[in-house]
């Protein structure tokens, strides 16, 4: 599998994880620390998948993802969070989130839920 | 405000299931088997905390602080001993970053596992107790015990209980003190043992 993936998340150490376990996949990897970023780096690099982390300073996660949709409709985001809450699982998935990958990280786990993400032809 | 015995063997048994998770989050974290004692509940009110904190953390801490919204709503903080905070983050690091202070990168690095040690036990809460709670982003402070206490968010006009859970963490042959505490309004505390009592009605049956 291959494509480019957006990280989003203001932890560095989150974001060094991430780009560990995705370019040992033979994924490329670009990143973005905060919302804002997320949308211009989305715009300028247009990546197959977005990784989007909830809770981060500026805009909250779910916000981004909705300015995401409305860039790009086909826009695919999986959310990854250290929310373990049965409840936010609920919002992601109405939010149209492809999957929810909760910290902390296991390769194998994050492997898995980006090739499914990926492989979903389409969604609403 | 007082709790009833079987309401603190709910709470403890909560609690134990919601550090269970968090131990296994700083195991996959660090890679390494982590031993958590088990946790000691009490509640104070917020003035009789830096008394009951202090004998167990003298001097300066690190603490990983998040407020939390939602039913139930408050201040979640990870508190380490200083030389406790230095330690773990040479233990998540694998010593490449061994020294006896809190640099940028380690600062870095304690932020988020505060915020996922943090996620884990709350979260677990919000599952059990089928309470949804929203988390600020999470800030790390050195600070003293007194200017840590002062800095929490809670309205200062109301009065406000702190749920302590004393624990220590054990990786490889070290042992790393810490301590969970979450400060409460009173009507957020009440909420909660009502959400407990609930829970505990429910286990068994």
């Amino acid at each position: 599998m291959s494509g480019k993936i957006l990280i989003v998340d203001d932890s560095a150490l989150s974001r060094r994880t991430l780009r560990r376990i995705l370019e040992s996949a033979g994924y490329e990897v670009v990143e973005a620390d905060d919302g804002m970023a997320a949308l211009e780096v989305y715009f300028l690099e247009k990546p197959r998948l977005v990784l989007l982390d909830l809770v981060m300073k500026g805009m909250y996660g779910l916000d981004v993802l909705v300015k995401l949709r409305e860039m790009d409709q086909e826009a695919r985001v999986v959310v990854a969070s250290a929310d373990i809450q049965s409840s936010t699982r609920k919002l992601v998935d109405e939010a149209g989130a492809l999957g929810l990958i909760t910290k902390p990280f296991i390769s194998e786990q994050v492997i898995a839920v980006v090739e499914a993400a990926l492989e979903e032809r389409s969604h609403s | 405000m007082k709790i009833t015995e079987r309401q603190s063997d709910a709470l403890s048994e909560l609690i134990n299931i919601a550090f269970a998770r968090t131990g296994a989050a700083l195991s996959e974290l660090t890679g390494h088997r982590v031993v958590l004692n088990p946790p000691e509940v009490a509640i104070y009110r917020t003035e009789e905390l830096r008394g009951a904190l202090a004998k167990f953390v003298p001097g300066d801490v690190a603490s990983i602080h998040q407020v939390f919204h939602g039913a139930v709503a408050g201040d979640a903080l990870l508190i380490l001993n200083y030389s406790g905070a230095v330690q773990l983050t040479d233990l998540l690091t694998d010593g490449h970053n061994p020294s006896n202070y809190l640099d940028e990168s380690a600062r870095e690095v304690l932020t988020e596992v505060g915020n996922i040690l943090l996620n884990a036990c709350l979260g677990m809460f919000g599952n059990l107790l089928n309470v949804h709670v929203t988390f600020s982003v999470p800030r790390l402070h050195l600070e003293t015990l007194d200017e840590l206490i002062a800095n929490t968010t809670t309205d200062k006009t109301e009065m406000h209980y702190a749920l302590v859970v004393y624990t220590a963490f054990q990786l490889r042959d070290s042992s790393v003190k810490g301590f969970l505490v979450i400060v409460l309004s009173v009507a957020s505390l009440d909420r909660l043992i009502q959400e407990v009592d609930a829970w505990e009605g429910q286990q068994g049956g």
